[in-house]
């Protein structure tokens, strides 16, 4: 079935159960105060009666104290906690397998029932008990409740389109049933955007029509000047954008400043459901502190000194910057993997509405030609001091299902061979200049469109200037905006765009395979085929390339396989068609992401891996557990 | 005079409602609005957007109303003192704003009283020293920090205000300060911060201002009221303070107009690049995450400082000048 590891081993690694001595529980410090004032009853009675018990060869156990500070570009980054908490009803371990964290264990049959029992006494941060009926009005007063969400439940909760049948079982035992297998739904739950299948009903229930009084609640409407209770009901459920103070949490820290601001601070949950195993409840580090600072200036700020832990707004250059800061400020740059496919890649559009162009991109030999044209080696020396890797877009050495011969095939730097395939698809006519000519007439000149965003993609785009001139092609680099180059491709005026590889490089045959095939508009080799695939054939164009076709007909057989070897089989077979069609042409990857990390922080590995989904940046090493070496 | 006020006070409001339909409409020049942007961010992230939910969002927003109806409903609003409603921030407008309209309007005032306190000795000076070493030497200066650019100048002396003094980077107080009461060392870190901004936005404003100055006075010392004083006797320094300064002040104060708009726009930029709690970062990030209402009101603050100090410049210079007022009594 799927690889999901110690799904049932729930009830043992709680302890109590097992019968394993357990350590007495300790007071955190900080609050001591209000337990003792009677504010929050004792920690005996907070944590639930059977907490998650952290234990691993890689964590030490630590002790309280401290405050970690971060920086964030813009204030709706406060999102981030969530993401760093990474508290999921299941989540990924450090092999990326999924087992469950704020749920006691998980049931799978067939890969379609799916039985999530909760931890029994597990409470909010407010002290409300976490039960069943959080999951009840979920769906039943909000997914599929037809004022809140008249375009129904999300698409991660529908298998064919249909929804699960939704059952009650006990009050912390619940149900969820699909006709057929549904591979989408631990993974969505497991994301560092969550799918959130609960909400705290005993506070959501004051702003739901079904539960308040009309004249009561539009006064509340009033109050908050929306437009009906649906929008109000709107504005304050959103547990992932963590910025509604009221709002209770599971997560290890909770927002402590009302927005707008431009220092947020969050304070421990004192209900977190995780324990070590001296009996000290986490998060070890009472409180975590966000400073909204212009991205810009993130590197400056961290370079000297102002963070204790932070990646995101560093960038690979900033390395030799960041380095020279650490004696003066006691911190430690470290070098992290990250997960992309590719830290950038050329998208050649087979959706082109010019048709000599779309002849062209069409023509695998082409693109082969194109990527053989480039000089990878050239590319990691100049701009990466030789630290990265080169290869296609394909996954990374570190997922399961690498095979060496992906990253070179087609992409090793060879213009004899590159000049050979063009001269064969027949461009031999050459301007003076020495640029190629279209089959019309027009010089071959290749406009790559950037998001503009990425001061290194030029870079790296100038290089490749040089080399495509060797092979008689002249590239132009044409920045705009994010949105802007999406419209573009998508209309069909884009010949080529550069952006990152495959978003999941570290992917298992459990992960879903949907962004090889043409699936989402996104996708800027194939936006039209991506169109068609999401309106189920109403809007964009038909595939029409076999190759496509076979990568839209194993994706369908991915979600449907039962074996883990099926799913191997199909993920490989992939591979294999990208490496072999290049229907993007990878320029560089495995560029490190630097992470500064102060010196008195434990539990912080050396070497991780920095990635978004699955990973949660830092939310897959669990900050909950990091704590400080007092001098 | 009355007649003169009124008269201002009218073009004030007519370029007022002229400015707001001129900003709502470039605001929406870009194709897309808040909602395109931010699922663009969403799908950059890896997420995918359900596009019933992009349709549903956009009622929930409004934003699927009409343009004009849009800018109606916003206009209408501004006039009952309701700045809209912040769609990144999921909060009205005025709660956004907050202390940052003050610490902006703080830093621009201080600003301008650096431009002042700096150019005036400096500008009296090189007039009444023409072709000096000294003259040359300002002057010189002065040229530089008209060409350096605002925001590398910014870097730098950040950079170096972090090594030498511990300064934190960024920011118009230590981390610690943010969202505490005001306290004697919260004052202490604010005014420890701010020097690095004044100086930088005020450099180049210093330097036009320096030249005009000099200029003026230059006119005015050759003009034969001062042979007339100097020859009954007056002493150089009485004769320079009682007549021709007074005459160079002109400038000073029709410059008040024009100089309010010059820091308030150089402070955007530089406030984005020192990462400053004023309004000039917000309202980049607005615009680029196309956030219309907290932009909008933003641009409107911006337009009606404008306009205002145009208005008081013109209104102290009828009032200390009479020549402006009897020539503007004679044309009719």
């Amino acid at each position: 079935m799927m690889r999901v590891r110690g799904l049932f081993l729930g009830v043992c690694i709680a302890g109590f159960a097992c019968g394993v001595s357990a350590a007495p529980l300790i007071e955190p410090p900080s609050l001591v105060e209000q337990v003792k004032a009677g504010k929050l009853p004792p920690i005996e009675r907070r944590i639930p009666l059977e907490p998650s018990r952290v234990e691993g060869d890689n964590l030490k156990p630590g002790q309280y104290g401290g405050s970690l500070r971060m920086l964030m570009g813009r204030a709706k980054d406060i999102r981030m906690m969530i993401v760093y908490g990474y508290a999921r009803l299941v989540g990924y371990d450090r092999h990326y397998d999924i087992v469950p964290d704020l749920l006691k264990s998980v049931k799978v049959e067939d890969g379609r029932i799916f039985t999530l029992t909760l931890r029994k006494a597990h409470k909010w941060s407010d002290g409300h008990p976490f039960t069943s009926e959080d999951f009840r009005y979920y769906w039943e007063d909000v997914a599929t409740d037809g004022v809140i969400s008249p375009y129904g439940p999300p698409k991660a909760l529908l298998v064919d389109g249909k929804p699960p049948v939704f059952d009650v079982i006990d009050e912390t035992t619940v149900r969820y049933t699909w006709p057929k297998p549904n591979p989408f739904f631990l993974p969505a739950l497991a994301g560092a955007s969550p799918l959130y299948i609960y909400r705290p009903a005993h506070y959501l229930k004051k702003f739901h029509g079904r539960y308040m009084p009309a004249d009561e609640l539009n006064a509340k409407v009033k109050k908050a000047r929306k437009r009906d209770w649906r929008a109000l009901h709107f504005s304050v459920d959103r547990q992932y954008r963590n910025d509604n103070l009221d709002l209770p949490t599971l997560q290890p820290w909770k927002t402590a400043t009302r927005p707008p601001s431009d220092r947020y601070i969050f304070k421990r949950n004192p209900y977190y459901h995780r324990i070590d195993v001296n009996g000290r409840q986490l998060p070890y580090i009472d409180e975590s502190i966000i400073n909204i600072s212009s991205s810009k200036l993130i590197a400056a700020k961290a370079g000297s000194g102002e963070v204790d832990l932070q990646a995101r707004g560093l960038q690979f250059k900033n390395y030799t910057f960041l380095k020279r800061g650490e004696k003066r400020n006691n911190f430690t740059v470290r070098r992290w993997l990250t997960a992309k496919g590719s830290q950038m890649a050329l998208y050649p559009n087979l959706n082109a509405t010019d048709s000599v162009w779309r002849k062209l991109m069409r023509n695998v030999n082409f693109r082969r030609a194109l990527s053989m044209a480039i000089n990878r080696h050239e590319i990691n020396e100049v701009v990466y001091f030789g630290l990265a890797l080169e290869s296609n877009n394909t996954v990374l050495p570190n997922s399961p299902l690498f095979e060496p011969s992906w990253q070179k095939r087609w992409a090793e730097f060879d213009l004899k061979k590159a000049n050979q395939l063009l001269d064969d698809i027949g461009l031999t006519e050459r301007d003076g200049q020495g640029i190629r000519l279209l089959p019309d007439g027009r010089p071959l000149e290749i406009i790559v469109e950037t998001a503009g965003e990425d001061s290194d993609q030029a870079d790296v785009l100038q290089l490749v200037t040089d080399s495509w001139r060797k092979a008689g092609i002249k590239l132009f680099t044409k920045p705009t905006r994010r949105e802007v180059l999406r419209r573009r491709s998508i209309a069909g005026s884009t010949v080529m765009s550069i952006w990152f590889g495959l978003e999941n490089g570290v992917a298992s045959n459990t992960s879903s395979p949907e962004e090889l095939a043409p699936t989402r508009d996104g996708q800027l080799n194939w936006p039209k085929w991506g169109i068609n695939f999401q309106t189920s054939g109403q809007g964009g164009e038909v595939v029409d390339i076999a190759e496509a076709k076979r990568l839209l007909e194993l994706n369908a057989a991915w979600s449907v396989a039962t074996t883990a070897e099926q799913r191997t089989l199909i993920w490989k077979e992939m591979l294999e068609i990208h490496a072999d069609q290049m229907f993007s042409i990878g320029l560089i990857s495995g560029v490190l992401q630097p992470v500064v990390v102060n010196n008195a922080l434990r539990n912080v590995p050396l070497r991780g891996v920095y990635n978004w989904d699955p990973g949660a940046h830092f939310g897959l090493y669990r900050p909950d557990t990091f704590w400080y070496e007092k001098p | 005079m009355l007649t003169y006020l009124f008269r201002r006070l009218a073009t004030m409001v007519v370029s007022m409602l002229v400015i707001s339909f001129l900003i709502f409409i470039i605001i929406q020049l870009p194709p897309g609005d808040y909602l395109t942007t931010y699922i663009e961010e969403l799908k950059a992230q890896g997420e995918v957007v359900d596009p019933k939910k992009v349709e549903f969002l956009r009622a929930q927003y409004g934003l699927d109303k009409s343009m004009s109806e849009q800018y109606f409903v916003w206009v209408s609003g501004l006039l009952q003192g309701d700045f809209g409603y912040s769609f990144e921030f999921n909060l009205p407008v005025s709660e956004v704003v907050g202390d940052r309209l003050w610490l902006s309007m703080v830093l621009n005032f201080s600003t301008v009283i650096f431009v002042y306190l700096v150019a005036f000795p400096i500008g009296v000076y090189s007039a009444t020293h023409q072709y000096s070493w000294g003259d040359h030497g300002l002057t010189f200066i002065g040229f530089i920090g008209l060409a350096t650019p605002n925001f590398l100048l910014a870097l730098i002396l950040l950079y170096f205000a972090n090594v030498w003094f511990g300064t934190s980077i960024g920011g118009l107080m230590e981390p610690r300060f943010v969202d505490q009461p005001w306290t004697y060392d919260k004052v202490m870190s604010v005014l420890a911060h701010l020097w690095v901004p004044v100086v930088v936005i005020g450099t180049s404003g210093t330097a036009g201002m320096i030249r005009r100055l000099r200029a003026n006075l230059l006119d005015e010392l050759q003009k034969q009221y001062v042979v007339t004083a100097r020859a009954k006797g007056l002493s150089e320094g009485r004769l320079l303070i009682k007549y021709p300064m007074r005459m160079a002040l002109n400038p000073f104060i029709a410059d008040i107009g024009s100089l309010l708009p010059q820091v308030v726009s150089g402070s955007v930029i530089v406030s984005a690049v020192m990462s400053l709690p004023t309004t000039g970062p917000m309202l980049l990030s607005a615009l680029q995450s196309q956030d219309m209402y907290l932009a909008g009101s933003f641009l409107i603050f911006l337009a009606m400082l404008t306009v205002v100090g145009m208005f008081v410049s013109d209104v102290l210079l009828a009032l200390l000048d009479p020549r402006i007022r009897l020539e503007g009594g004679l044309r009719k």
